[in-house]
């Protein structure tokens, strides 16, 4: 049940996927709503009133200075003095230096979380997203919304 | 709001619900903020046609002849954010 106008309506259990080998040897991706980019990529679509459905691939061997903030809805004030606060892309890199995940995908992920339509999200962007996970060969993912 | 409960709208006529989505949108949720933000984009607008600077209407004309509805109508809503960008008093949290 939803209410009138609400986005929600599905109730399905999403099943964990329980990891397969320890963190140390494990491949890590990470998949954000932050609206962070590439420079010179094409800009995400804040302005259309139904969301925008693409994601960006970002190399997870990216520096902050590499990248850009494209969305609307969250403050960026703090992710322009350090990105590593919504995107905590160098974090990452010093857990695969260290050795306590065994390594990173060779690109990381990032979407906007600006999307009305739940439906068309699942049939594509998660679709999409998901199928590019597989092909990085991730063994676990790093999720963080905006 | 659902894109459903939108399309129920526009099924049934409903444009006050259809323009109350385009406040909350342009106003990042808020209904009056955003109906002050659609004002403030046609303020910006008219501000800059004031002195009848040079427009280049050849390619305005060019524009809404060769382009889709859907690419205009996106235009529309880029316009908007651009004008309230431009009139220097931007309330939402993030960038373009």
């Amino acid at each position: 049940m939803s209410a009138i106008g609400s986005m929600i309506t599905k109730s399905d259990v999403v099943p964990l996927a329980p990891m397969r080998r320890p963190l140390a040897d494990s491949r890590l991706t990470f998949v954000s709503t932050a609206g962070v980019q590439p420079i010179g990529t094409l800009p995400f679509d804040v302005v259309h009133p139904v969301g925008d459905y693409t994601f960006r691939r970002v190399p997870s061997s990216a520096t902050p200075a590499d990248l850009e903030i494209h969305q609307l809805k969250y403050p960026t004030d703090g992710a322009h003095r350090d990105l590593n606060v919504i995107f905590p892309i160098e974090r990452l890199q010093e857990l695969a230096r260290e050795n306590v995940v065994g390594g990173l995908t060779q690109d990381f992920f990032s979407f906007i979380g600006y999307n009305m339509d739940p439906d068309l999200l699942e049939r594509t962007l998660a679709e999409d997203l998901a199928r590019a996970v597989a092909d990085e060969q991730a063994d676990l993912a790093l999720l963080a919304p905006a | 709001m659902s894109l459903a409960h939108l399309r129920d709208a526009l099924t049934a006529g409903d444009n006050e619900t259809l323009i109350r989505y385009v406040r909350l949108h342009v106003g990042d949720g808020d209904e009056v903020a955003g109906r002050r933000e659609i004002d403030k984009a046609w303020v910006q607008a008219l501000t800059v046609l004031l002195d009848l600077p040079d427009v280049d209407r050849a390619f305005v004309l060019e524009t809404l002849r060769t382009r889709d509805h859907a690419t205009l109508a996106h235009l529309f809503f880029s316009l908007h954010f651009h004008l309230v960008q431009q009139s220097g008093e931007w309330i939402h949290d993030g960038d373009l």
